[in-house]
C-alpha cells in the first residue's frame, strides 16, 4: 500500500458519526483508485471510536485497513495490498 | 398598456386583494417550512437508521443543522458505501462459490473415501471415492441412508464403529484395520459440527483403502517366512557339511562359520570370528594368497595350507570362491576346507611302499645275482691266503680283496633285508612292552654311545602292550639311535620318551645334534638316500625302519630345526586300532 498515491484526510476534532460519513464520502469519491491500488486514503483522527467504525465499514467494502497509534492521534490507512 | 380591469380597479379593492395574497403566501410559506422540516426529520431518521446498520451512533442535533444535513447528503454517501459493500459481497459470494466448487472437486477427486454422518448415522454427504469403495454401485442415492446399512451392511451401528465413539466423546477416533466388502480400510472419524450444548451433531468419516498395503504386508510376511525357512534349511545344510565352511566380508573378517570348521580347527566360534581369514590361514603359500583378496574374481581350489593348532598341526585343502550380492558386486568370499593330514600321510605311505616294493624287487635280484660270484671271490681269496708261498705284497692285496668282498657281502645282506620288507612276512607279532624293547635297543647300542660320550635320558610312561615282533621293532630303535649318535658325532644327549596318545603308543627319540636340513626332511625315508660320506652308509636304515613300522600299521614322524637337533616319533596303534588306515 505504501507505494501508491497518498490521499490525506484530516478529521482531527471531529467525532462519530460525522467523521465516518466524511470518510465514507472520500472512499466513494476515490473508489476506483482505492480499489485498484493506485491510491491509499490516510486518515488522521483523535476520536477513538473511529478506529473501530471506519475499519469495520472499510473491510465490509473489501478494503485492507491498517491502524497505527501515533503520539497524539490515530492514523488509519485504507487501500488495497 | 394597462388591462381594462386594472384600469377600473378601486384602490380599496386592490388593497384587499394584496392583503389576501400576502396571507395566502404566508400560509404557503408555513406549509412549505413544515414540509421541509418533515423531510429533514425524515432524512435524519433514515440517516440514523443507516448509521445504525453501519454500526455507529446516530447523528446528534448539534452536529448538522437541516441545511448542512441536506448539503452533506448522508443517504447518498451511505448508499454509495452500500453499493461498494454490495459489490464486495457479490465478489465474495462468487469467490466462495468457486471455492465450494473447488472443494467439491477435491472432495470427489481425493484418494480417500469421505462422508459426513449425522447423529442418526444418516449419510449427509459422500464423495465419489467413498461410493467407489463402499457403496453398492446399484444404489443411486446414498445421502439420507444409514451409514451402517450402506457401508457395513448391518442393521445398526456396531460396537467397533468409530463414529459411535466420536459422537460419544467428541474426539477423533482411528481404527487401523477394518475389513469391509473384502477390502481392508483404515478409518478415521472426526467431529465436524456441534450443537449449542457442545454435543457432536455431525462427524466426518475418512476411509483409506489399505488393501494393497495389507496384501503387500502379507506377501512380505509370506516371503519372510519363505526366506527364514530357506535360511534355516541352508544353515542345516551348512552345519551338516563334513567340510569346514567360512564366510568372510569385504574386509576379510570371518562372519560365518559352520560346525565342521570349528571341529577341524578345534576352535570356538568366538575365537574364529575374532580373526581375519588371512590371520587364521597365516601359513598360506605366498603364491596362493590371492585367495584372500576379495577382488579376486576366480575361484581358488585345492590350496594346501598348514594350520598349527594348540596341540597339532594339520594340512588343509582350501577352496575359495567370491561371494556376490544381488547386484553382482563382490561382498566377500566363501572358504571351504577339509583336513587332508591323514590323506596326505596315507598317500606318502602308499608312495613309499610302492617305492620300497620296486626297489626291494630290484635289490633282491641284484643281491641274488651278486651273492654267488661274491661268495666265489671271497672263498678263493681266503683259499689263496692260506697259501704259504705268498709274497707280503700279494698277501696284503689278497687281504684287501677278502675284506672288500666281506664288506660287499654285508651290503648285500642289507639289500636282502630291505627286499624282504616288500614281501609278506610270517606273523611273528606278539604282545610286548614297548619300554622293554626300547631298553633292549639301548643295550645294543650302548657301546657305540659310550664311545661317543653320548648320554641317554629316559622319560618312559607305563603303557599298554603293543602287538609287534620285538626283534624287528628293536631293529627300528637301534637304527634310529645309531642315526642320532652319528648325527651328534660326540658329546651329546639323546632323550627317549614314551606315552599313550589317544589310541596310539608313541616313542619319541630326540637328539641335540645339528638337525636335518629342511630339503632333506621329506627324503630321509627314501631307499639309498644318505647324507653320510660314500662307503659309510647304504641309505637303507631309515627306509627299513619305515617299512617295519608301516607293516604294523604305524608311522614314523620326523621333525627338525637345523641347529637344534632332530625328533623321531615312532607311532604304533594300540591293539584294536590301526594307525593311518
Amino acid at each position: 500500500m505504501t507505494d501508491s498515491k497518498k490521499i490525506e484526510l484530516d478529521i482531527l476534532g471531529q467525532v462519530c458519526p460525522a467523521c465516518l460519513l466524511v470518510v465514507l464520502r472520500e472512499m466513494n469519491t476515490h473508489q476506483r483508485e482505492l480499489k485498484n491500488g493506485e491510491a491509499r486514503l490516510v486518515i488522521r483522527t483523535d476520536h477513538r471510536d473511529t478506529t473501530r467504525t471506519i475499519p469495520e465499514s472499510a473491510r465490509k467494502m473489501g478494503y485492507d485497513v491498517e491502524v497505527r497509534n501515533l503520539e497524539t492521534c490515530y492514523e488509519i490507512t485504507i487501500g488495497k495490498k | 398598456m394597462k388591462s381594462p380591469s386594472a384600469k377600473n380597479d378601486h384602490p380599496a379593492d386592490r388593497k384587499v386583494r394584496e392583503v389576501s395574497t400576502i396571507r395566502m403566501l404566508k400560509e404557503e410559506n408555513r406549509r412549505l417550512h413544515d414540509e421541509n422540516a418533515r423531510y429533514a426529520r425524515y432524512i435524519r431518521e433514515k440517516t440514523n437508521q443507516l448509521l445504525e446498520v453501519m454500526g455507529t451512533q446516530p447523528l446528534r442535533p448539534e452536529e448538522f443543522d437541516n441545511r448542512e444535513l441536506l448539503t452533506l447528503d448522508p443517504i447518498g454517501i451511505i448508499a454509495g458505501s452500500f453499493a461498494q459493500v454490495y459489490d464486495y459481497l457479490n465478489k465474495t459470494i462468487n469467490d466462495l462459490s468457486e471455492a465450494r466448487d473447488e472443494l467439491q472437486a477435491i472432495f470427489d477427486a481425493t484418494g480417500v473415501g469421505i462422508s459426513i454422518i449425522d447423529q442418526d448415522f444418516a449419510i449427509v454427504k459422500c464423495n465419489e471415492k467413498q461410493r467407489e469403495l463402499l457403496v453398492d454401485k446399484h444404489l443411486e442415492n446414498v445421502c439420507g441412508n444409514y451409514c451402517y446399512e450402506v457401508y457395513c451392511l448391518k442393521n445398526g451401528p456396531g460396537l467397533d464403529c468409530p463414529a459411535v465413539d466420536t459422537f460419544a466423546t467428541g474426539r477423533p477416533v482411528v481404527v487401523n484395520e477394518v475389513r469391509k466388502k473384502n477390502k481392508y480400510f483404515q478409518l478415521v472419524t472426526t467431529p465436524y459440527a456441534k450443537d449449542a450444548e457442545g454435543n457432536v451433531t455431525r462427524v466426518i468419516e475418512v476411509a483409506l483403502d489399505i488393501t494393497a498395503r495389507k496384501k503387500a504386508e502379507e506377501e512380505e510376511q509370506r516371503q519372510r517366512g519363505y526366506y527364514l525357512a530357506e535360511k534355516s534349511k541352508l544353515a542345516s545344510v551348512l552345519q551338516s557339511l563334513s567340510e569346514g565352511l567360512l564366510v568372510t566380508d569385504s574386509r576379510n573378517r570371518i562372519i560365518s562359520v559352520n560346525g565342521a570348521a570349528l571341529q577341524i580347527l578345534d576352535l570356538s566360534q568366538k575365537q574364529v570370528q575374532e580373526l581375519r581369514i588371512d590371520e587364521l590361514f597365516d601359513d598360506c603359500p605366498t603364491e596362493a594368497r590371492t585367495m584372500f583378496d576379495v577382488d579376486t574374481p576366480q575361484a581358488c581350489q585345492n590350496v594346501e595350507i598348514r594350520f598349527r593348532g594348540d596341540n597339532r598341526e594339520l594340512l588343509l585343502s582350501v577352496n575359495s570362491v567370491p561371494l556376490f550380492n544381488p547386484d553382482g558386486n563382490t561382498i566377500g568370499r566363501v572358504f571351504t576346507f577339509r583336513d587332508i593330514t591323514e590323506e596326505k600321510h596315507r598317500q606318502e605311505v602308499f608312495h613309499r611302499t610302492e617305492k620300497l616294493a620296486a626297489v626291494g624287487q630290484l635289490s633282491a635280484g641284484i643281491a641274488h645275482e651278486l651273492n654267488t660270484p661274491l661268495g666265489s671271490i671271497l672263498g678263493y681269496a681266503r683259499l689263496l691266503l692260506k697259501g704259504e708261498n705268498l709274497q707280503p705284497g700279494q698277501r696284503e692285496r689278497l687281504g684287501i680283496i677278502a675284506e672288500q668282498a666281506k664288506k660287499s657281502g654285508a651290503i648285500i645282506r642289507e639289500l636282502l633285508d630291505f627286499s624282504r620288507l616288500s614281501t609278506p612276512l610270517p606273523n611273528q607279532a606278539m604282545r610286548c612292552d614297548l619300554n622293554n624293547v626300547v631298553a633292549e635297543a639301548i643295550r645294543v647300542v650302548q657301546t657305540e654311545l659310550d664311545k661317543r660320550f653320548i648320554d641317554v635320558r629316559l622319560d618312559l610312561a607305563d603303557m599298554q602292550a603293543v602287538e609287534v615282533d620285538p626283534k624287528r621293532l628293536e631293529q627300528v630303535f637301534v637304527n634310529i639311535l645309531l642315526n642320532s649318535a652319528q648325527a651328534i658325532g660326540g658329546n651329546g644327549e639323546i632323550t627317549i620318551s614314551s606315552q599313550s596318545h589317544y589310541h596310539e603308543a608313541r616313542v619319541t627319540i630326540s637328539d641335540n645334534g645339528p638337525g636335518i636340513a629342511p630339503e632333506n626332511l621329506s627324503r630321509i625315508f627314501d631307499p639309498f638316500f644318505t647324507t653320510k660320506p660314500v662307503g659309510t652308509g647304504t641309505g637303507l636304515g631309515l627306509s627299513i625302519c619305515a617299512g617295519i613300522i608301516n607293516d604294523y600299521g604305524g608311522a614314523i614322524d620326523v621333525r627338525s630345526t637345523p641347529g637344534e637337533g632332530a625328533i623321531f616319533t615312532v607311532i604304533l596303534p594300540l591293539p584294536g586300532e590301526t594307525h593311518g588306515q
